[in-house]
């Protein structure tokens, strides 16, 4: 099967119904894309396929056959994507298991929507779970990347 | 014990093994062979110059601190590395912070009871310090001068009389020849001369958090290695009485099953690959001796224990005499337990995010039955501690599977493992008989705990004119642990919440009670300042209320003030939190921010929604879906003063969990007149139908059976015909809509069969409307 990922095409030969979030962890030792819950409620293992967010934890592989898929490790090349530098100037992360999955989804907000106000940023990204509670840092930080 | 491997699908392990000394925290780094150079660094090798444990200084003028406290989200490492840094002078742009292995010679590595700072305060400065003169004394040779005649900036040492400079680089060779001072007789700074402690600094990790460069359990990688997972019987205290793995072994990608004390291992070459064969197992369980458990019987069997409050004093005028119940909690990390093993000849390797590295090594060791020598624990990244990470279940597991397959292995739970076999957060019922006399000052205060033995009191933070305690206990062999600032979840719950029932009593203000039944200047100072900043006193719209808690521990102070707004349909609107933090020294305010906000979220959380319940001797929760986290949308706003009031820091990772709760609990008896007295809160209605429907009553509404598990008939009868269109509405807790139930209409009633079965059990409210007309009734999800 042929998968590619962050503009990088990939040959695995793996059972098609492997949700795609392993086949990036165990088999391209892609792992900025994090398992939080296995069943797409936490959102720590967002995606974007053809630049949509998806839960790759019950996305089967064969579903992404052939699409374009976004990781973590897809968004910069040297971390310095507008998000990821704001991030590190509020020192947003507590624990950062999430914070690759909600970069993502910030990375496609702001992909649809240069300039979210504080609500559209709330609608976005309160699919997201973080244990550590750090909201508020994220709406700012994702505020101040759209500055930029 | 070995069932039916299939030897020929096993792969060997090849090559040298990998030992991973330091895993290097979140840096970017310019110079990418010591970035290489450090993330595979061995223990025992030297980077360059080491003068004690804590701290090496690199050729490349970086500085190196050894981090022997587990990072979990607390920000340790650039706490830790920011204390080092500062007494070496050193240039914070090239500061890396890794983690250590469990080993004694870092002292005591339990990060728990927010002690990190505390103990290793000191000892960290004056391994700064010491660094320091060391390359001061190195410069003072190369240049035949006095030491006294240097100075040291930004990890260069200057002559003071003069314009030669050296890089501490170029200064380890020299120094590696020179005596070591004994860190008791290096001068330290005073706080007036901090350069990099007390302000904010950003955070070491966060450039490889952000990338997802950072590794944690899940992400470690070893040649040959192997994943695994665990069947393990879902009755607390139960077992597996028979298995076949015929299928599972048929599963692609399956390698080998193996049972092990905990229950039956399933080894594959990918983690999907193990996950289907653990399904594809065939199991009989011994149910044992909890099959017919289920929480209330507990919760009754605590509320029966507490027979007696006894006697308060007879200047007592008015008393209470209350009841408080909190639940089992789960820790629920981001990143479920997990953690790599490599036992080989006698030895094991293991690699995981942990809260206590000696631990985790004597406990491998006794489980594989091998000397503790032969045992490495090196410490990855945790997504998430909050206590979980004291026990070391999950990394014996993997050491046993390791040893039973013969291969290096990535054990994991599921996300529903970690909930159902979780060392919870003990569940209590507390009895508080608290009295005043004819002025309104306390007469005493008696508190009773009963629990499964976990729970020890705690003192109130208030002259409440003696204070007793007496615990009783009843054991159901429920599995307990330290859940973040232990104890004080419960206590300071139950007994913030009584002071302010004392306070009503006494007809005073909650906030100038607690004034007057304290002399505790520093208490005071925070109460006062959190009222001051929250306006307290002043007057609030309709609906609305105020709340007041204070914590003191942890060698730290911390006042909340919670605002609600409760809505006429009894939606619950958590507005804002303000706190006043009084630390003593402020390391990194930022971080102390992002901790007050991070634990004010969590005990939200909790208090509003979590609860683990067993039934049938399971637990019933799984997952985020049936175990609900406030999400962005959800949290309150914040205000966060951090004070400044002497030189010594205090622990911050759990300060600010314990008085948001009883904050929230007192501004909802505010705004409503209901006390909770049970959590989690969510399961009391803050409203009920005859409230609101008292005069003109057009209806009767019904719903059957309420309480409910899954679904629920909603039946709504006008009393006369209805002219207007009515409309029907579920909303959770905080008032957001989760059903538009579709109504029928016959026989005069309106009515509907309401699933619930993906929501989390809840109280929710049911809203009417015709016309302008609204009413809302609450219904009631127990499971």
């Amino acid at each position: 099967m042929e998968i590619n990922v962050n503009k990088k095409n990939y040959t695995v030969d793996v059972d098609p119904d492997m949700p795609l979030l392993w086949v990036l962890r165990d088999i391209l030792n892609l792992t900025g894309t994090k398992y939080g819950c296995g069943i797409g409620v936490c959102k720590s293992c967002t995606v974007l396929i053809e630049g949509v967010p998806e839960q790759s934890c019950i996305v089967p592989v064969s579903y992404a056959e052939g699409k374009s898929i976004t990781t973590i490790e897809g968004i910069s090349e040297n971390g310095d994507h507008p998000l990821q530098k704001a991030w590190i100037e509020l020192s947003v992360s507590q624990c950062g298991y999430c914070q690759p999955g909600q970069i993502v989804r910030a990375y496609y907000l702001l992909s649809k929507n240069p300039k979210p106000t504080v609500e559209d940023i709330n609608k976005e990204m309160s699919e997201h779970i973080c244990r550590c509670g750090t909201y508020d840092k994220i709406r700012k930080a994702i505020l101040l990347a759209s500055k930029e | 014990m070995e069932n039916n491997t299939s030897q020929s699908r096993r792969r060997f392990i090849f090559g040298t093994a990998l030992t991973l000394g330091g895993i290097v925290s979140g840096f970017a780094f310019s110079n990418k062979a010591l970035a290489e150079l450090i993330v595979f660094k061995d223990e025992k090798k030297i980077l360059g110059f080491a003068p004690s444990v804590w701290v090496e200084i690199t050729k490349d003028n970086f500085v190196v601190v050894t981090v022997a406290r587990s990072e979990i989200g607390q920000g340790i490492k650039t706490t830790f590395a920011m204390i080092v840094a500062e007494e070496l002078d050193a240039d914070w742009s090239k500061v890396i912070a890794v983690n250590s292995q469990g080993d004694p010679k870092y002292g005591d590595q339990s990060t728990g009871g927010s002690t990190s700072v505390r103990m290793f305060w000191t000892n960290l400065r004056q391994a700064g310090a010491q660094a320091r003169q060391m390359m001061i004394n190195a410069a003072a040779q190369i240049w035949g001068i006095s030491p006294d005649d240097c100075y040291t900036e930004n990890s260069y040492v200057y002559e003071r009389n003069g314009t030669r400079k050296l890089a501490y680089g170029e200064l380890i060779e020299t120094a590696m020849n020179l005596p070591v001072p004994p860190l008791n007789s290096v001068k330290l700074k005073s706080s007036s001369e901090f350069k990099i402690l007390g302000k904010s600094q950003k955070n070491l990790e966060e450039p490889n958090y952000v990338t997802g460069k950072t590794i944690y359990s899940f992400d470690f990688r070893y040649p040959g290695m192997k994943y695994a997972v665990l069947l393990r019987c879902p009755y607390i205290g139960g077992s597996v009485k028979s298995f076949d793995a015929t299928d599972a072994l048929k599963q692609n990608g399956v390698i080998g099953v193996y049972q092990i004390e905990e229950g039956i291992a399933v080894v594959a070459d990918n983690s999907w690959a193990a996950l289907k064969g653990r399904e594809a197992l065939k199991v009989q369980w011994n149910e044992g001796p909890n099959a017919n458990l289920n929480t209330e019987q507990i919760y009754e069997t605590f509320r029966s224990l507490i027979v007696n409050t006894g006697q308060l004093p007879s200047k007592t005028v008015k008393e209470i005499d209350v009841r408080f119940e909190v639940p089992f909690l789960a820790h629920s990390t981001m990143e479920p337990m997990c953690a790599f093993a490599n036992f080989k000849d006698g030895k094991c390797e293991i690699f995981a995010g942990t809260q206590n590295p000696q631990y985790a090594r004597e406990d491998v060791a006794r489980a594989l039955k091998i000397s503790k020598d032969n045992v490495t624990v090196n410490v990855l990244n945790s997504g998430g501690g909050f206590g979980r990470r004291l026990n070391s279940d999950y990394i014996t597991i993997a050491a046993k599977i390791s040893k039973a397959s013969g291969l290096p292995i990535l054990f994991f739970y599921t996300k529903a493992d970690d909930i159902k076999f979780d060392y919870y957060r003990p569940a209590s019922v507390h009895a508080i008989k608290a009295g005043i006399d004819s002025n309104g000052k306390p007469t005493g205060m008696i508190h009773i705990i009963a629990s499964q033995g976990g729970v020890w009191p705690v003192d109130p933070p208030y002259n409440v004119g003696g204070y007793n305690y007496e615990l009783k206990s009843s054991a159901f062999g429920i599995r307990e642990g330290a859940w973040r600032s232990v104890e004080n979840t419960q206590n300071i719950f139950a007994i913030e919440s009584a002071i302010d029932e004392l306070a009503y009593l006494a007809g005073k203000d909650p906030f100038e009670f607690r004034l007057e039944i304290t002399t505790d200047q520093k208490l005071k100072n925070v109460l006062s300042k959190v009222a001051q900043n929250a306006n307290w006193g002043s007057s609030l719209p309709s609906g609305w209320g105020r709340g007041i808690a204070a914590f003191v521990g942890y060698g730290a102070y911390i006042t909340h003030v919670v605002e609600v707004y409760v809505s006429n349909e009894g939606f619950l609107n958590v507005k804002k939190i303000y706190a006043v933090v009084d630390p003593g020294f402020p390391i990194n305010p930022e971080n102390i921010r992002n901790q007050i906000q991070g634990a004010a979220i969590d005990a939200l959380s909790t208090a509003l929604y979590a609860e683990i319940t067993i039934e049938g001797g399971q637990v019933q929760q799984s997952g985020f879906h049936n175990y609900r986290w406030l999400r962005m949308d959800e949290i309150p706003e914040f205000d966060i003063e951090i004070l400044r009031t002497s030189d010594n820091p205090s622990g911050m990772g759990e300060v600010g969990f314990p008085s948001v709760t009883p904050a929230l609990c007192n501004a909802i008896f505010n705004a409503t007149g209901i006390r909770i007295r049970k959590l989690p809160i969510s399961r009391t209605p803050l409203t009920s139908v005859e409230k609101q429907l008292t005069k003109d009553n057009y209806f009767e509404v019904n719903a059957f059976p309420n309480p409910f598990e899954s679904s629920v008939k909603i039946e709504i009868t006008p009393r006369s015909v209805l002219n207007k269109k009515l409309d029907v509405e579920i909303y959770d807790y905080l008032g957001k809509k989760v059903i538009e139930p579709k109504f029928k209409y016959d026989s005069a009633k309106y009515f509907a069969d309401v699933n619930f079965e993906i929501l989390p059990p809840s109280v929710y409210y049911v809203v009417v409307s015709f016309g302008a007309e609204r009413f809302s009734f609450p219904i009631m999800k127990v499971k």
